[in-house]
């Protein structure tokens, strides 16, 4: 485990977690100094939004560019060196042997996410506010992307006969994803369902605060499949055929395990803003409006409109009423050459045969259709208002901590213990 | 059977039979119906010459690659996971496993990982001269003395088989003859050995029985006098291992 590999992700974590800190701090500063407490825009004042989905963003670039390298080195060096054949002789299964290794790989990322925690601590000595519940959902998200990461690492580790095969092929799964994410913004659809469950997208749910149900039934269920896979493929002794045979069932059903958790709409939104949800009054009202809610939206999928419809609506929407049938129509992906296209921007609303059509994107704007055609009145809002927490201070001993101090003494402890 | 027990079985009994054992690797057949049989507390020598298929042969034995036909049974009854794990254990040639630990850290981890013996461990490296190299790291060490930590992790081990491929692969005249001693007072101790053996005279030096393996597929199996015998009564004069593994392959 404690491979070179290891220590320059150790190294490289603090400077990587440190740019973004120091970055977040300083925008948040300007910001809390520019627009003070005002109502509503409070949100910007989030150390959720502000702070620490910039901050944990530095993890998630380690683990996709370091953490596989770490990875692949604990899975692949043994076969490589061939210790796998005389491991291989041990009674231990498999399955034991690759879980031993993915914990011990768990335990090598928290090591290395320490920096994190020392940003956490510096947030907490300027004064900044902390929401325990969003904070932990950060870090859970990027655990679980983490363990998302070493499990495709791990699968593909096994199954190629090099190192390199494997960091390319594990690459590529996540380049893969990427892709995923891209035609999703440009097809919507199914598209955009599949695409729910790559790490970027899971990652910016949690970094928003959100814990979907049917998200951490997926990831926890690739995380199983992969290192199912790499055990399997790890026992040399066994026929190739039977290896792709068990496979081929060991994907089969974590795609049941996946279809069934994706019919889940349960979620929780740990933010302290309720980031991702809309008043109490507004739930209640919306779960009163019997039958499903349907929407067309006539905006690109890279049209910022859509951008914020998506994010501040639909994602609440869909919260409260997991039966929305939201259906997007446009011709291009970026929509620039449909602005005066007859239709184009609008909002077609359906609830129960009643029609409204609004080129409105802000909450309160398609709450106010949905509410008129389904005859709705929410009762008065009293949800407290989310003031946020303005902090106007300078990222003080950021820099020596987090780009010397934590380098330093990862190159002292690696030193020491390697000789 | 325990090392304890194969120490009070009839050294003429047959303890391990390999039976009709075949490996291809798409058009190449590396190994053809291979069969021979091993005795306890012997030491077997597989000779070959290099591409014989030696290491399939022992791969294929130890499970740690599949084979296409044939069983391997132990005291008349197949080999299993679990019969095959607690029977024998198998060291590869040319490997450097966990390059960047030391010799003791290997030693202690295999005695550990493995339930190996600790009580060997003084004797089998004062035996193989490691005893300076126990805080080198194993990818530091020279061929030879990487051998020689790859024998000590086998020789520690406890199953009542070890299976060396090449045991004396990288090492001089000299350490060639230590090691052969320290094998040969380990298979005396109650352990059976089956090494194979490209080095016709270093075999010739400590084997008891010779399996002849060549183009994967078995030329001859038995003592220097059986295997001479063998080749006489194909006619051909031999009386050393060399002139017999000429006839006979």
């Amino acid at each position: 485990m404690a491979s070179r590999a290891w220590w320059v992700l150790l190294v490289a974590m603090g400077p990587l977690v440190g740019f973004a800190f120091i970055s977040a701090v300083r925008t948040y500063a300007e910001a809390s100094g520019l627009n003070g407490t005002a109502i509503g825009v409070g949100e910007a004042f989030s150390p959720l939004v502000g702070i620490w989905a910039p901050t944990f963003s530095a993890c998630e670039l380690a683990a996709v560019f370091l953490l596989p390298f770490v990875a692949i080195r604990v899975i692949a060096g043994d076969r490589q060196s061939g210790a796998l054949k005389l491991e291989l002789q041990h009674a231990m299964h498999p399955a034991a042997r690759i879980a031993a290794k993915g914990i011990i790989l768990l335990a090598g990322w928290i090591i290395a996410s320490a920096p994190a925690l020392v940003a956490v601590v510096l947030w907490h000595s300027y004064g900044g506010s902390i929401y325990a519940p969003e904070l932990m959902t950060v870090a859970t998200g990027h655990l679980i992307n983490a363990g998302l990461t070493i499990a495709i690492a791990a699968a593909a580790a096994s199954m190629t006969e090099h190192p390199s095969t494997a960091a390319i092929l594990t690459l590529s799964v996540t380049v893969g994803t990427w892709f995923l994410n891209f035609i999703a913004a440009v097809q919507g659809g199914t598209w955009e369902r599949l695409a729910s469950y790559t790490p970027t997208t899971m990652v910016s749910d949690f970094q928003h605060g959100l814990i979907r149900l049917d998200v951490v039934i997926a990831a926890l269920t690739l995380i199983a499949l992969g290192l199912v896979l790499a055990s399997m493929w790890l026992q040399l002794g066994v026929p190739i055929r039977r290896r792709i045979a068990n496979s081929i069932a060991a994907t089969a059903v974590a795609v049941l395990v996946i279809s069934g958790g994706s019919t889940s709409a349960r979620s929780w939104d740990m933010s302290e803003s309720r980031l991702n949800s809309f008043s109490r009054a507004d739930e209640r009202a919306l779960r009163s409006i019997p039958g499903p809610i349907s929407m067309e939206v006539h905006l690109a999928p890279e049209d910022p409109r859509r951008v914020d419809l998506d994010r501040r609506v639909i994602g609440r929407l869909r919260r409260v009423r997991p039966d929305l049938n939201v259906r997007y129509q446009s011709a291009t992906s970026i929509g620039l050459f449909e602005q005066t296209s007859a239709g184009y921007g609008e909002i077609w609303y359906d609830i129960q045969g009643r029609k409204a059509t609004s080129r409105a994107v802000t909450a309160e704007a398609v709450l106010e259709t949905i509410y008129l055609l389904a005859g709705a009145s929410p009762e008065p809002d009293t949800d407290p208002v989310f003031r946020g927490h303005p902090l106007m201070t300078r990222p003080a001993k950021a820099a020596a901590v987090l780009y010397l101090l934590w380098p330093a003494l990862i190159v002292s402890v690696a030193i020491a213990i390697r000789g | 059977m325990t090392t304890a027990e194969i120490a009070s079985a009839p050294a003429s009994a047959e303890w391990i039979r390999v039976d009709g054992l075949t490996k291809r690797y798409r058009d190449v057949t590396a190994l053809a119906g291979v069969a021979f049989s091993i005795h306890p507390r012997e030491i077997l020598g597989l000779i070959g010459p290099n591409g014989a298929g030696k290491t399939t042969l022992f791969e294929c034995m130890a499970g740690v690659l599949p084979q296409d036909a044939g069983t391997v049974f132990l005291e008349g009854q197949p080999l299993t996971t679990r019969t095959r794990t607690e029977t024998l254990f198998y060291l590869p040639d040319a490997i450097a496993p966990w390059p960047a630990q030391t010799v003791g850290w290997a030693l202690d981890f295999s005695v550990g990982f493995f339930g190996g013996r600790v009580d060997l461990r003084r004797e089998i490296t004062d035996g193989l001269a490691l005893t300076a190299l126990m805080r080198t790291p194993i990818g530091a060490l020279s061929k030879g003395q990487r051998k020689r930590a790859l024998l000590a992790i086998g020789l520690l081990t406890s199953q009542p088989m070890l299976l060396a491929d090449e045991p004396f692969e990288g090492l001089d005249l000299r350490q060639t003859r230590e090691v052969a001693a320290v094998l040969r007072a380990h298979a005396h101790a109650g352990r059976t050995l089956f090494l194979s053996i490209h080095q016709i005279g270093d075999a010739a030096r400590i084997c008891d029985r010779f399996v002849l393996l060549s183009a994967g597929r078995v030329c001859g199996e038995g003592t220097l006098d059986e295997l001479s015998a063998l080749a006489r009564a194909r006619g051909t004069s031999a009386s050393t291992l060399e002139e017999v593994f000429l006839a006979l392959t």
